[in-house]
């Protein structure tokens, strides 16, 4: 198992972790640790609990269960000690931790001018592991060149369908360089208001994202798609989940510097997302060149067409691996 | 002979007795000032870095070659080595390791035995309060130290040389 994963454990389930066999936890996705219950496990999509002897069982009596001490211990080790320095995720609910990894957590809400202030006595865990699949992008990045230039590219796809996770290695491909494509490396601006693209723990990106990218970790989309336009000359800007109107604008803007875009958004489709009141003064301008559509159909990441600005569908040519430049 | 031996023996020993109060004073004097100089910069480093305890408490224990650095040096240690122990513990461990050579009184190094218990558990602005509580303790207790380090310091040192030479002559 993941070692970052491991040191947020207190001692007590490190051990019990440890003892469990490798193959038992293959294709481990969350570890939920509630306070006095049984520690499960979702392996796929199949939960499990640990047992004190380090097996999995669907038996949730037999599981491990924690006390609150241990919910203290570990709240102390992901937070370092330091309550303070997590203000922001704790009013958020959840925090980054080292490996990219997330740690969802609930508890009771302070609340202060009818806003969440922060989360205290913390009751639940969730942590979910960080897979940053690379080369999911090869087989669609030929699509969204137009004549070796990567045109302004919207990723249209409903929550958990790998929408982050491609984003994130199509800019690591570009930022990269393709030598197959001939598309030189890119400057690439990565505005990472959740920290899901970069996984940025005290600023250093835990994802790799190739050699010429520059990530600004929790900032709102709109002011860093701008930040980023004045401070770092990007060819190319990526955000995830745009959706105000002050996104829609800075998109805009950016097109207008020259930028390269890409972004995505919630939607099931093309007309999804049209209609959006927000977003539709971008597809009036025709900014995007290429819109992708996700799903899970056929799994996580099935990519359910790749159209042109006007809306056309692109002929899927066979994807191929991709080397770097 | 031998009686001049035992009477030097015992000036000596009083003396050194005398200077060692008196060494107390001024080192009380300036562990208070550098614990204060030390939680100056922790404020500065929760409130306005965020630095995480464990950096900041090696960045700080870097200023300060005395107790009060090894303390902080010491705390910094165990926040990363020791596995599952809440601050206040971590903190306490490494209070009972520098307790020897603190020349605090009792009542300020309950203080700062207390500052462990709420170091790191809260948010900024908290943290921020509690710090403050301290210092303003410290500065109190500081000028107090100086106070009587000025009148008391030469005190010691003298009475120690004196009371010394008085033990000889009324045993000669």
């Amino acid at each position: 198992m993941d070692g970052h994963i491991l040191a947020c454990l207190p001692q007590r389930l490190k051990d019990v972790f440890r003892k469990c066999s490798p193959v038992d936890l293959q294709g481990l996705e969350e570890i939920r640790i509630r306070v006095q219950r049984p520690v499960e496990v979702l392996i796929g999509s199949r939960s499990c609990f640990i047992t004190p002897d380090g097996e999995c069982t669907p038996d949730w009596r037999k599981g491990i269960v924690t006390t609150i001490e241990d919910g203290q211990k570990m709240l102390n080790q992901i937070s370092r000690h330091s309550l303070y320095a997590l203000e922001e995720e704790l009013r958020r609910g959840y925090i980054t931790i080292r490996g990219g990894h997330r740690v969802g957590i609930t508890g009771r809400a302070v609340v202060e001018g009818g806003k969440v202030k922060l989360l205290k006595d913390i009751q639940s865990f969730n942590l979910r592991m960080a897979r940053e699949l690379k080369g999911v992008a090869a087989p669609v990045l030929p699509r969204l060149l137009e004549s070796g230039r990567f045109g302004n590219t919207l990723i249209i796809s409903p929550p958990g369908c790998g929408k982050t996770t491609l984003l994130r290695d199509i800019a690591r491909c570009l930022s990269y360089g393709m030598r197959d494509f001939s598309l030189k490396g890119l400057k690439i601006g990565i505005v990472d208001e959740r920290s899901e693209i970069a996984s940025c723990m005290d600023g250093i990106p835990q994802n790799d994202l190739g050699p010429r990218a520059d990530v600004l970790d929790a900032c709102p989309k709109a002011e860093g798609m701008m930040m980023l336009i004045r401070s770092m000359s990007p060819d190319v800007i990526v955000c995830d989940e745009i959706g105000s109107l002050d996104d829609a604008q800075a998109v805009l803007e950016a097109m207008h510097a020259g930028v390269a875009i890409l972004v995505s958004a919630h939607g099931h489709s093309l007309a999804d997302v049209r209609e959006r009141p927000s977003l539709r003064m971008l597809f009036e301008e025709t900014v995007f060149e290429r819109i992708m559509i996700l799903s899970k159909r056929k799994g996580v990441g099935t990519v359910e067409g790749v159209f042109d600005g006007a809306g056309r569908r692109l002929a899927d040519p066979a994807g191929k691996g991709i080397r770097h430049a | 002979m031998l009686k001049w031996i035992g009477a030097f023996c015992i000036v000596l020993a009083c003396t050194l007795t005398g200077f060692h109060f008196a060494r107390r004073l001024s080192d009380r004097t300036a562990q208070l000032r550098s614990l204060l100089m030390c939680f100056q910069m922790l404020e500065t480093e929760i409130t306005y870095g965020s630095t995480p305890l464990e950096t900041a408490f090696a960045k700080i224990s870097r200023q300060d070659p005395g107790p009060i650095g090894r303390l902080f040096a010491a705390c910094s240690h165990y926040l990363h080595h020791l596995d599952g122990v809440t601050t206040f513990e971590c903190w306490q461990k490494a209070m009972n390791e520098v307790t020897p050579s603190l020349a605090l009184k009792k009542s300020e190094q309950e203080w700062l035995r207390h500052v462990g218990k709420t170091i790191g558990t809260s948010d900024r602005e908290d943290q921020r309060k509690h710090i403050r509580l301290l210092m303003t303790h410290l500065e109190k207790a500081e000028q107090e130290a100086r106070d009587e380090q000025q009148k008391h310091e030469k005190m010691y040192k003298t009475l120690g040389v004196l009371s010394g030479l008085i033990i000889v002559i009324l045993m000669l």
